[in-house]
């Protein structure tokens, strides 16, 4: 699934997941990981792609995220282009913790 | 209900030692994510759209209160309060954290209960029918064989690594209510003219992109015959079931691509070269696993009871919950009670931990501690005496679990399509939200009576659309998402795939077009027809005009 190698068209961000606990994140202009995606770095610069892709290979290497790849990213909207990622932005359209105000009971 | 012996206690207990040692070592770095991801799900741990999804077995729908009330525990301390009943009757916890995955595996095994097998090409969980044990109409318990099968492809070696995943159901009557005819194997229980008791086969039935319903593979086969008949289907399906293609690698396409016959000689075959007698199991032990599920100490009662009825014609809510959410029990004086996960505001199958809480305390008071949970993602509470279905149903309004809509439009199956599920193309349960609402008057529920609607967020099926009376696919095309059609399918033992109506539709102009359906089948339905008898009186064609007629 995970296709790190960029081969994608127009700005670009990198996604993943965090290992531990699971929720998506996206790197960020500080080249740390963002579980929010108006956080993500989107760029066209194919020398800092390539440092992002250094730094998503590193970030998996040191088991901190899993699943790491490029998404293509509108330039209008700065929304990702793909749908399904659309989606993984905006978190669940319907969740029954978020109806009823339900959370973790730590 | 079936208690673990020394061994499934060993077996579970041995595998949370196991799993939670892979944890730390993918963690510190030892596993690499390409090893542990096999791991993982093996333990019915997968990683969806957002987050880490944990799928818990529940053997042929089958759960104490104990567990009930550890599901809830595990809802409120590692998860977001909530589970999500599946279509294959298992648990699944949208949101726990791959750190506490250990803990909740132990809490699993101490109550008898785990995630393995709910994944990856082995044997999944075997489901039967909610009503086992309750129904009249059955020739016996269905859950001993389901039992029996469940352990016997319980880290079956042989069977660990088939060409794709292998769903078993079993029912033990003439009304399926397991959909048998749309599993890897469907097994009924029958008997024949000898008034002996065995298994008619089915092989070769499933949903997914190529829905195919199954053929009978042995009309009948006697009861000691089972496992080593099963381990020559299995075998011959793992010699030959196609691993160079995903797509294919199905029984049934196997069994399609070889015919039914050539393929009943080849497990024929197979058989002749077994020694059933090191595979079947000895009567005693099959007795000892049937005494699990003994009938609990039922009451003698007469049939009729004063106070329930009485209640009907009092209550007018309670009379039309019960004609809707109940069933005819075996035993006089009793009753089976479904419980809706179908509110109009919630998605189909989510139960709050509260909720689970509440179901668990009312089936220690009121149903022998026995709950199960369905295919149709409702809950049962398999026997409760008449005189308590008013008590029950009171302390279920308190919880918000006495929706009225068993069988009806508003009862649609969904599965979590594209909010959380990472293969979707489309969502689903708005889309099941939105067609609950228009059609929310339950008077008018109940005017157009019985209905399935199924829903699937993609091509595989889980949401069971091809066997809808509606069925509804989510698709994508250039982001949007859009809804296609298929009209005619039936899940029951009279089990058909619908057809696809035509281009598809947006939700909106969606929900638009089966209101018109409906609107057509009011109109011109003969007697108690239900929807689908209708449409396979008159064929396609006027319903698909109906549907497009804007
Ligand atoms: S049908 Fe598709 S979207 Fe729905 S749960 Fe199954 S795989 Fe996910």
């Amino acid at each position: 699934m995970s296709t790190l190698k960029h081969k994608g068209k127009g700005p670009q961000s990198l996604t993943a997941n965090e290992l531990r606990e699971g929720m998506n994140v996206w790197l960020t202009e500080d080249f740390n990981w963002s579980r929010k995606y108006s956080d993500a770095l989107q760029t066209e610069d194919e020398s800092v792609i390539e440092k992002m892709q250094v730094k998503g290979e590193a970030d998996e290497n040191e088991n901190l995220v899993v699943g790491v790849y490029f998404i293509d990213v509108e330039p209008d909207t700065g929304l990702p282009v793909r749908y399904r990622e659309k989606f993984r932005v905006k978190g669940p359209s319907y969740d029954t913790a978020d109806e009823l105000g339900l959370q973790k009971v730590k | 209900m079936y208690r673990y012996d020394e061994f499934d206690h060993e077996v579970v207990q041995s595998r949370v030692k196991q799993f939670t040692a892979q944890v730390e070592r993918r963690l510190d770095g030892r596993l690499t994510e390409a090893q542990f991801r096999p791991l993982r799900l093996m333990n019915g741990l997968y990683l969806q759209l957002h987050a880490y999804m944990l799928r818990v077995a529940v053997p042929y729908g089958t759960l104490s209160s104990k567990q009930m009330r550890q599901l809830a525990m595990i809802a409120d301390k590692y998860d977001r309060g909530y589970g999500h009943i599946t279509t294959r009757q298992n648990v699944q916890f949208n949101w726990p954290e791959l750190t506490d995955v250990p803990d909740i595996l132990q809490d699993l095994a101490d109550v008898e209960m785990h995630g393995f097998q709910t994944s990856g090409n082995c044997i999944r969980n075997v489901t039967s029918d909610p009503y086992a044990g309750a129904t009249a109409e059955e020739i016996e318990d269905p859950r001993p064989t389901a039992e029996l099968l469940r352990q016997w492809s319980t880290l079956h070696p042989e069977f660990a690594f088939l060409p794709r995943k292998f769903k078993i159901a079993v029912v033990a009557s003439k009304t399926d209510r397991a959909v048998i005819r749309a599993h890897d194997i469907g097994i009924e229980i029958v008997k024949n003219e000898a008034g002996e008791v065995g298994y008619h086969i089915i092989v070769g039935g499933g949903l997914g992109r190529t829905p195919i319903i199954g053929q009978t593979l042995r009309a009948f086969l006697p009861r000691e015959e089972l496992l080593p008949y099963l381990e020559a289907t299995l075998r011959v399906y793992n010699r030959y079931g196609r691993r160079d293609n995903k797509y294919k690698a199905r029984i049934k396409i196997l069994v399609t691509e070889t015919g039914i016959e050539e393929f009943t000689k080849q497990v024929e075959d197979e058989y002749a070269t077994l020694e059933p007698l090191d595979i079947a199991v000895s009567p005693e032990e099959v007795a000892r696993i049937t005494a699990y599920f003994a009938d609990p100490e039922f009451e003698k009662l007469p049939a009729h009871n004063d106070s329930y009825k009485a209640k009907l014609l009092d209550d007018k809510d309670f009379a039309l919950w019960a004609e809707n959410n109940l069933a005819e029990h075996k035993q006089d004086g009793y009753a089976i009670v479904n419980i809706s996960l179908k509110p109009l505001d919630l998605a189909p199958g989510d139960i709050t931990a509260e909720q689970m809480r509440a179901v668990a305390d009312l089936a220690d008071e009121y149903s022998f501690s026995e709950i199960r949970t369905t295919h149709q993602q409702n809950i049962v509470l398999p026997h409760v005496k008449k005189s308590d279905l008013y008590a029950l149903y009171e302390e279920l309004k308190k919880v918000k679990l006495a929706a009225d809509n068993i069988g009806l439009i508003s009862d649609i199956i969904c599965c979590p399509g594209m909010d959380f599920c990472a293969l979707a193309t489309a969502r689903s349960i708005p889309v099941s939200q939105a067609i609950a609402q228009r059609f929310s008057d339950p008077a008018r529920q109940r005017a157009i009576g019985e209905m399935q609607i199924k829903i699937s967020g993609c091509i595989n099926a889980c949401g069971h659309h091809h066997v809808g009376h509606i069925g509804i696919l989510g698709l994508e095309k250039a982001g949007v998402e859009f809804y296609q059609v298929k009209l005619g399918g039936d899940a029951s033992e009279n089990a058909a795939v619908g057809k696809v109506t035509g281009p598809g539709f947006s939700q909106e102009e969606l929900v638009d077009g089966i209101e018109r359906l409906v609107d057509y089948y009011l109109e011109v339905r003969e007697d108690e027809e239900r929807f689908i008898d209708s449409f396979n009186r008159l064929g396609m064609a006027p319903f698909k005009e109906a549907l497009y007629a804007a």
